[in-house]
């Protein structure tokens, strides 16, 4: 029974950063209709980027949070208008499918920058304000975990409350939902974009420097992060924001179960699976709220 | 209308001139060079085998490298395990990608645009998984076959295999009813369907008719490389290049793919004679891909078309209207 807890909380403290990767991807995907393949490298990006900067200033890594979302927000609110043009290029016959290629290119191209920059090392990241672990009774988990998670829920709350209440947030809703009439109600329907995808690439990158104060940092990691990113979306049904808590914490779980009770090399084996029978399954998402595809 | 066997088929005189042209060189040349023509053989199949789902249907299939995969360890655990000759070793694993192809492109092709990327992305990823824990596939260790040491027997193969799917699927695809229904599914499936075509069972037929001939050259791959290995077999870099070549070719034309495969292949070996392999591939491929999305969408050989087409098609008039709507849009800033 020990062992039971102590896995499902685990879980559930791996799927606070789930959900935080994927907030934000869902988000982009129901704001611009494409799906970014190139989620995990910005959390890869954002690993790398925070190791320099901790070796160039010497800061702790979690000071260095903010900086990282400005880099990471400024780098996506330019590189928004090359996916835009990918889709609506005259000859692009299926604007969606467009977008999805151009960001695999970057999503290849990001991959092959780091593989050069940085090789094949692993590095990590290490905080000295959080250390040490803390015993809940039923379990114990390492502090930095549990941070990351109280960090991850609160950012999706936030985004959550952001959309709900204010102004802003009516508009990148009316977008989500029509871009021609939300065009037409005098929204600034590229704006809202480019500042949607810029918020994405930012909260990414600064997932990235949570992750890298939690496991380690290659640069191949980018193609796993971006599986957990899909798996998430797709069972929170895809463009369904509150769903995305529903999915992170799943996978969370179900990769911690997984790895206590079958072994570690069929994690993957099972989230695959998973993600492929829940596709083709209930494409919509395990609560049946997602999108219908284009 | 008169029929021509000449000129009606022109693309398959010219492809089997090309192919005894190719036969000849392959003679004289020396097993370096004849090792790349091996290669460049088959990336001009794998291009057309996913040309057939990803440009005629218009279903961009991020999975296709699995059914490479399945051809290569089938053919080698039969090679291994039955002693069987190398041609029978070879058809085999083709049929069984086809079967499969049946079984997971039924299911699958149901889902549209970025579920079915992400779908069949997830099974390429899975069977590479699955190829790393099953016993049968030799695991993380991978597979060692004997090694067959001609390299003339694998040109010859090789050539006769990309020449087989040119034709096939030229005549398939071009030339038959069947090619045409795909066509009218992709345009526009609603009304595809209100003329009686059976939409998922003819895409489904298309995707297991991809499998076999990528599982063909999977199995003649394993066989030449001697050894299999989740890594190289199944690594996502093979489905990678087969998409670029695909589309900066041109999807969705017969000789996309093939141009295609021939820039890029030459492209990836030149470098590699001068700078030899490095990871910074990656990237050139990654911001080709960027590039030919933005800037060449339909691909090389439908922007030569475009360029010595005549002008006034129905077709362009269409585009002109819409490109006309576009950049109205765009100046009215609505």
């Amino acid at each position: 029974m020990d062992l039971f807890l102590q896995t499902l909380l685990s879980g559930i403290l791996i799927g606070g950063i789930y959900i935080m990767i994927s907030i934000g991807f869902s988000l982009c995907f129901g704001v611009m209709h494409v799906i970014d393949f190139s989620v995990g490298e910005w959390i890869m990006l954002g690993g790398f980027i925070g190791v320099f900067m901790v070796g160039w200033l010497g800061a702790d890594p979690l000071l260095l949070l903010p900086v990282v979302f400005v880099i990471f927000f400024i780098v996506g609110y330019l590189l928004q208008p090359a996916i835009q043009k990918a889709m609506s290029g005259k000859m692009a016959q299926n604007p969606a499918l467009m977008g999805l290629v151009f960001t695999f290119g970057v999503h290849v191209f990001l991959q092959g920058m780091a593989l050069t920059v940085w090789g094949f090392d692993r590095v990590s990241l290490s905080s000295s304000f959080v250390g040490g672990s803390v015993n809940l009774g039923f379990a114990a988990a390492s502090s930095m975990r549990m941070l990351v998670f109280v960090i991850g829920i609160s950012i999706t709350i936030t985004f959550l409350l952001l959309l709900a209440k204010t102004k802003i947030g009516l508009r990148v809703r009316a977008t989500a939902q029509d871009r021609e009439v939300a065009s037409i109600l005098g929204v600034d329907v590229k704006g809202i974009s480019k500042l949607i995808y810029a918020v994405y690439a930012g909260v990414t990158g600064l997932a990235g420097v949570l992750i890298g104060s939690i496991f380690s940092i290659y640069a191949e990691m980018g193609m796993q992060y971006t599986t957990f990113a899909f798996f998430t979306v797709v069972l929170a049904g895809m463009g369904y924001l509150p769903g995305v808590l529903v999915g992170g914490l799943f996978l969370g779980v179900l990769q911690s179960m997984v790895g206590v009770y079958i072994g570690g090399r069929y994690i993957f084996l099972v989230v695959f699976l998973v993600l492929y029978l829940v596709l083709v399954i209930t494409p919509q998402g395990i609560l049946g709220k997602g999108w219908k595809a284009h | 209308m008169k029929k021509n066997i000449i000129t009606d088929y022109l693309p398959i005189w010219g492809a089997i001139l090309a192919a005894i042209i190719a036969m000849f060189i392959g003679q004289v040349i020396p097993s370096f060079w004849l090792r790349i023509f091996t290669g460049l053989f088959m990336w001009i199949g794998l291009a057309i085998s996913w040309n057939i789902v990803g440009g005629y249907t218009g279903y961009v299939n991020f999975g296709h490298g699995a059914f490479f995969g399945i051809g290569a360890y089938v053919a080698g655990v039969i090679i291994l395990g039955g002693h069987m000759p190398f041609s029978i070793a070879m058809v085999v694993p083709a049929f069984i990608a086809a079967v499969v192809g049946l079984i997971i492109g039924y299911p699958t092709l149901r889902l549209r645009g970025a579920y079915f990327a992400i779908a069949t992305w997830a099974f390429l990823e899975g069977t590479r998984q699955l190829a790393l824990v099953l016993d049968i596939t030799g695991g993380a260790y991978g597979m060692t076959l004997p090694p067959l040491l001609d390299e003339d027997y694998f040109f010859r193969y090789m050539l006769f295999l990309s020449l087989i799917s040119f034709i096939g699927t030229y005549l398939l695809l071009e030339k038959s009813v069947f090619g045409y229904q795909l066509k009218a599914i992709r345009e526009n499936e609603l009304a595809a369907r209100s003329l009686g075509i059976n939409a998922s069972l003819t895409r489904t037929l298309a995707f297991s008719l991809s499998c076999f001939i990528v599982a063909l050259f999977g199995g003649v791959y394993g066989y030449w490389l001697t050894y299999i290995h989740p890594d190289n077999i199944l690594s996502p870099l093979i489905t990678d290049q087969m998409i670029v070549m695909t589309l900066l070719g041109g999807m969705g034309t017969i000789f996309g793919p093939v141009v295609g495969a021939v820039v890029l292949y030459t492209f990836n070996r030149l470098l590699w004679i001068y700078f030899t392999e490095g990871v910074y591939y990656y990237m050139l491929l990654g911001a080709l891909i960027c590039f030919t999305v933005v800037f060449l969408p339909d691909g090389i050989v439908g922007f030569l078309s475009r360029v010595f087409k005549k002008p006034d098609l129905p077709d362009d008039k269409i585009l002109n209207i819409r490109g006309n709507l576009a950049r109205w849009r765009d100046k009215l800033k609505i």
